[in-house]
């Protein structure tokens, strides 16, 4: 079979079919009734927004979510997909976002891990056998990788060719052309190492559909021979390259402009820009940015936005000293901010709100109450003693503030809701009235729609009171609706700087044009 | 081999070398096989304890499988208590009720779902008192020629206990590298969410990790009666833990999925050239058990160096 | 009939006699501090408790089954308690017991886990009013004779046995040569006196040397490596090895077994275990010292019940007998045919017998 010209794809009938998928989870509706369809030999892509619902879609595709309503077929034939390997049957597999290999095994191992055949007997392996097997799946794909090396000490795009060879030993399952779903793949590879990605997938396409998964358009227009774009759980629409147009397909991603208010900019005060800046960064240098020179004045919430790989939330953790950096000198009032780790970061009037809520924000099983009092000791303290009531006065007073709806400041913060968990996060570093500078990685992250916005205002009146805010924003939408001013970062430099003033706020699209 | 893999065999090497150069009597051949006599139980004990720790679980329950087993094989041979004298059978059943108590452990832990330290403790508790009921108030002496001679016989200058030791971390070696279920131990340890996405039913493994381990416990328990010359309910009373610092030692992590077999082996050669060395230099006893921590700390924090970076979270 | 009768025949005559020397009203305070009561249970209302740390070792095995003995003789049972030496368990136990009611006719026989265990054992019993004999460990300061219901507190002489075995270890040298000492888990009462005892001998007998000195933690597996190392380091100058237990004597001899120098070196330790009396007996090893187990499991409950049926004053308790080390017993291979079937002799557990063993007060 050959390769069908990119320009003329011919319809053929569905290898794949999603009718009417919907999947709903406690206050968002993740998939609303998605309609697909995967044609045998073609790379379809899939484009759309973070939390748009692409990786609960592929989660169905291969059996680890249960749709509530809708169908799954495949070619023609209805199927419930119960397991990966059910999903494996029916010959679709996917290449997870993150990574699933076993370190510590051989790279021949992973590939043909849970089906080793001949490659096994009685108990024993046959190492020849194995490196044969393995070494048959990545011929596939052309890759020269050693398949007896061992799997953590190859590259990530190394590691990214073994899963796709992996992948394609679902193809003994099948008899008939399989799925490959590649969930976004470029998200950390290197310009070169995605440009050697895209031929495998033209490659793999000679014998099988690809499923490829990416939020940024110009990969998805250069490598698909179809892009179906998702918003809010739906498939807004169907686009062909040759006949796509960059701007129309952000519109379709991003929907109309949402409303302004949305973000509280009637509670923003502008902050004069001639105003001393609280933060000022310095040719400040890690291993993933260089270079960076930043301003943040008082009052003001400043967005860094940049793609995966820009370096943006490794200069945040650098900021706090979570990350060592080799250069340069960061400022806070004037006065020299030592970076030698959190500890002094927090003695200076530094906030981190992390991206990982749930691993690096909050502890799951304590209380509201000394999740909320873990920085500032000092507040519920009394020398090393902590003083029950004192700790008390000072939760309440910011669960009332913040409106945290909480059974009680004992109560286990992992009971609550993301929204609530988030406020508890942002109260740590406002209990101790000393905050000045805050850095917000993601803080509305997985949060709905109404909890969003609650955290923005709390943002804003934070702003109001003179706190300095750097915002790592969930989306362009949110950077611009909430930022004073934009900073675009690409390849761990700062590339420009677009000024965000209420009323005059830039196009996404603005944006986008700079970031990539 | 990586820097920090090899960072405890370096240490090895560097304290033999001390020791060799401060005590004459260390390098004489009669010294050496002494010392691999001495190591010869925990070497064994540790190839099982490794398996479970490749998969990332931890097992306590040493110390009772070798009491059940070091009284089963002292009442089964012959032996000063009763009339029994079933010589290598006895043996292959001391090793089986190990394998059988392992077996145990590893049941419980996949389908009570119950963490192994409390399993293996458990299982431990048991042991023990199989071994106290069959201890009865009178210690039962080995008369078994056979096995008295395990530890007494010597060939090519070395106790049998030191060659039945070798084979045993040669068969834990090749298990490890070249076996399915081997191989699978240091998968689930490194990744067991992605042994299960690829379709491995990882439960039936983890129970053959606690089987094999117990099996190594029961021929260690039986190389310690054949040492002390009867069967004894403390037999293994210390070397649970032992084993488990003698792995770590040598870098097989509890965090599983690291080292193996080679470098468990390397922590307890590491950990018994100490006890020895020390003696033999003249450390005093009073201040050996502080000495020999030093060391080992240094030695596994030398190790570790080249891992370590900031805000790393150590448990 | 006789027995019921006495004490208080003695009580008078005592108290006479003392009239007749010095004022008798400063006889109870010296006696027993004037508080300690007298039983008045039916002997078939008592309840006899023995507890030890477990059932696995030769030694408290004997111990709970010389306790069985003397229940037995009594036409009672005994309560056999184990607590794998954990302390809170031993705890836990000694509160479930004393929580059950009827402790003014209990007599229970404690072997305490470590010396801070005793005092929470003896406040407990004490309040109960439950009859309490403790065994080997007891802080300095606490007293028996401070308390009402703790009759007794018995131990043994570490220095003593330490000196005793190191005696019959030289003789069997031949009053030279080298000894190598395995000593016991380093910070233990029992460790530091024995080896005292060993130092005392040595400066008696200046044709000894003790070429080294390891300790082996009471291990018999323990002492088996110390002992090859040792052999290694001082090869034949070692003649004799000096053991803080019998177990570690015992790891010792397998190791001369396997260095192939069984015979030529003496060996002694302490607790007098059925291996080692064997190995006495043939001649592979030299001395050890008997505490005799079963004597000591039924002593304690034979004092226990004498005075909680009345059969034994309090007031006829001396000061020295409420807190004494008992008798021991060197055993080498002329004696040790006496010691080789353990068991009780019911004569020791009479109540105008069950002092007879006092080697001397406790210091």
């Amino acid at each position: 079979m050959s390769a069908h010209p990119r320009a003329a794809v011919r319809p053929a009938p569905p290898v794949l079919e999603v009718r009417g998928l919907v999947k709903a989870y406690p206050g968002v509706r993740a998939l609303d009734g998605v309609d697909l369809q995967v044609r045998r030999n073609e790379v379809l892509g899939l484009a759309g927004e973070n939390g748009a619902g692409k990786s609960t879609l592929l989660k169905a595709l291969v059996g680890l979510v249960r749709p509530d309503a809708g169908e799954i077929r495949v070619r023609g034939e209805r199927v419930r997909l119960r397991s990966v390997q059910d999903a494996a049957d029916h010959g679709i597999g996917m290449v997870f976002q993150e990574q699933s290999l076993v370190g510590n095994l051989t790279a021949a191992e992973n590939i043909v891990l849970g089906s080793e055949g001949p490659g096994v007997r009685h108990g024993f392996y046959r190492w020849a056998t194995m490196r044969r097997l393995a070494q048959e799946q990545l011929d596939k794909i052309g890759s020269t990788i050693d398949p007896l090396a061992r799997t953590d000490s190859l590259t990530f795009a190394e590691r990214q060719m073994v899963e796709i060879a992996k992948v394609l030993r679902i193809e003994q399952r099948t008899h008939d052309t399989p799925v490959v779903i590649l969930d976004e793949p470029t998200s950390v590879l290197e310009p070169g190492e995605i440009e050697t990605l895209f031929e495998q997938v033209r490659r793999l396409r000679e014998f099988a559909s690809v499923v490829f998964v990416s939020h940024r358009l110009d990969e998805v227009l250069d490598v698909c021979d179809r892009v179906y774009v998702l918003r809010g759980g739906r498939a807004v629409g169907e686009i062909r390259p040759a006949e796509a147009e960059p701007g129309r397909l952000h519109r379709m991603m991003i929907g109309s402009t949402a409303a302004e208010d949305h973000y509280h900019g009637g509670a923003a005060t502008p902050v004069p820009p001639t105003r001393e800046p609280l933060l000022t960064v310095r040719g400040l240098t890690g291993t993933t940015f260089r270079d960076v020179d930043l301003d943040v004045r008082a009052g003001e919430i400043v967005a860094v936005v940049g793609v995966h790989g820009s370096g943006r939330e490794e200069l945040c953790r650098a900021l706090f000293g979570a990350v060592a950096t080799s250069a340069g000198e960061v400022l806070l009032d004037g006065r020299k901010l030592a970076l030698t780790g959190p500890r002094a970061a927090c003695a200076a009037g530094v906030g981190y709100v992390p991206a990982e809520r749930k691993i690096e924000g909050m502890v799951g099983p304590m209380s509201v109450a000394d999740n909320m009092t873990l920085a500032k000791q000092g507040v519920r303290c009394a020398g090393p003693v902590v003083v029950p009531r004192r700790q008390a006065a000072v939760v309440d007073r910011w669960i009332s503030r913040l409106s945290i709806r909480t059974p009680g400041r004992r109560t286990a913060i992992g009971r609550l809701s993301g929204g609530n968990q988030q406020k508890v996060v942002l109260a740590r570093w406002l209990v101790g009235g000393d905050v000045r500078l805050l850095l917000l990685d993601h803080p509305t992250r997985g949060l709905d729609v109404g909890a969003r916005s609650e955290v923005y205002r709390l943002m804003r009146e934070l702003a109001g009171n003179g706190v300095a805010t750097l915002l790592l924003a969930d989306s362009l939408e949110e950077a611009i609706g909430m930022a004073d001013r934009v900073v675009v970062m690409s390849d761990g430099r700062v590339t420009t700087e677009v000024p965000c003033p209420a009323g005059g706020k830039p196009s996404p699209l603005d944006l986008v044009k700079e970031m990539v | 081999m990586s820097v920090g893999a090899a960072g405890p065999l370096i240490t090895l090497v560097v304290v033999v070398v001390v020791f060799a150069a401060l005590a004459p009597q260390f390098r004489t051949p009669g010294n050496i096989a002494n010392i691999l006599d001495a190591a010869a139980v925990l070497a064994v004990v540790t190839c099982g304890t490794t398996f479970v720790l490749l998969l990332g679980s931890i097992d306590l329950s040493a110390a009772g499988v070798m009491a059940a087993s070091s009284l089963t094989v002292a009442l089964l041979v012959e032996n000063t208590r009763n009339g029994a004298d079933h010589g290598l059978l006895g043996i292959v059943v001391a090793v089986l009720l190990g394998a059988a108590l392992g077996g145990l452990s590893g049941l419980l832990l996949v389908l009570l779902r119950v963490p192994s330290f409390m399993t293996t403790l458990g299982v431990s508790a048991v042991g023990l008192g199989i071994a106290t009921l069959l201890f009865a108030g009178v210690q039962p002496g080995v008369v078994d020629a056979g096995l008295r001679g395990w530890a007494t016989g010597r060939f090519l200058g070395f106790t049998h206990l030191t060659w039945i030791a070798a084979a045993c971390v040669l068969v834990g070696w090749v298990v490890q590298r070249h076996t399915r279920l081997g191989r699978y131990a240091m998968a689930i340890g490194g990744g067991e969410e992605v042994l299960a996405l690829s379709g491995v039913r990882v439960a039936p493994y983890k129970v053959a990790v606690f089987t094999m381990a117990g099996a190594f416990y029961g021929l260690g328990a039986v190389m310690v009666t054949s040492q002390l010359g009867s069967g004894v309910v403390q037999a293994g009373a210390d070397y649970s833990f032992s084993a488990i610092t003698a792995a770590v030692v040598g870098g097989t992590l509890l965090v599983g999925g690291r080292g193996g077999v080679l470098h468990s082996t390397v922590g307890v050669l590491l950990l018994t050239v100490l006890a020895n060395g020390l003696v033999l230099v003249g450390v005093s006893p009073y201040v050996q058990g502080g000495v020999q921590g030093l060391i080992v700390v240094v030695a596994v924090a030398a190790a570790a160096a080249p891992l370590r970076h900031r805000n790393q979270v150590v448990k | 009939m006789t027995l019921t009768f006495r004490p208080a025949a003695v009580l008078l005559s005592l108290c006479l006699t003392a009239l007749a020397v010095t004022a008798c009203g400063g006889g109870p305070e010296a006696g027993a501090g004037g508080s300690a009561d007298t039983g008045t249970c039916d002997p078939a209302d008592i309840t006899l408790v023995g507890q030890v740390r477990n059932e696995s070792n030769p030694y408290e095995a004997s111990w709970l089954d010389g306790g069985d003995t003397f229940a037995a003789s009594v036409g009672l049972q005994q309560q056999r308690l184990t607590y794998d030496g954990e302390s809170t368990k031993q705890q836990e136990q000694i509160r479930q017991l004393l929580a059950s009611g009827r402790t003014e006719c209990m007599v229970l026989n404690v072997l305490p886990n470590g010396d801070s265990d005793t005092t929470p054992i003896v406040r407990a019993a004490d309040a109960a009013g439950a009859y309490l004999v403790t065994q080997w460990n007891k802080p300095a300061q606490l007293q028996p004779r401070d308390y009402d219901r703790w009759i007794s507190h018995i131990t043994y002489d570490g220095v003593e046995s330490g000196e005793q075995i190191a005696g019959s270890l030289f003789e069997a040298m031949g009053g030279s040569g080298g000894v190598i000492a395995l000593q016991g888990v380093l910070d233990t009462a029992a460790a530091k006196d024995r080896f005292a005892g060993l130092e005392k001998a040595l400066a008696a007998n200046p044709g000894i040397t003790l070429l080294d000195q390891q300790s082996a933690n009471f291990s018999r597996a323990e002492a088996l490596t110390v002992t090859e190392t040792l052999l290694t380091k001082h090869g034949d100058q070692v003649t004799g090895i000096w053991a803080a237990n019998d177990d570690m004597a015992l790891g010792a001899l397998q190791a001369l077994e396997q260095a192939g120098r069984a015979g030529q070196v003496a060996v002694v330790g302490i607790d007098a275990v059925p291996d080692a009396l064997t190995a006495i007996g043939e001649s592979r090893m030299t001395a050890t010292v008997s505490s005799d187990g079963p004597w000591q499991g039924g002593i304690g409950l034979a004092i226990g019940y004498c005075v909680a049926t009345g059969e034994l004053d309090m007031a006829d308790v001396a000061a020295e007998q409420r807190a004494f080390y008992a008798e021991q017993f060197l055993i080498t291979k002329d004696n040790v045919s006496e010691f080789q079937d353990p068991g009780t002799d019911p004569a020791d557990f009479e109540c105008a017998n069950v002092f007879n063993r006092t080697a001397g007060p406790l210091a």
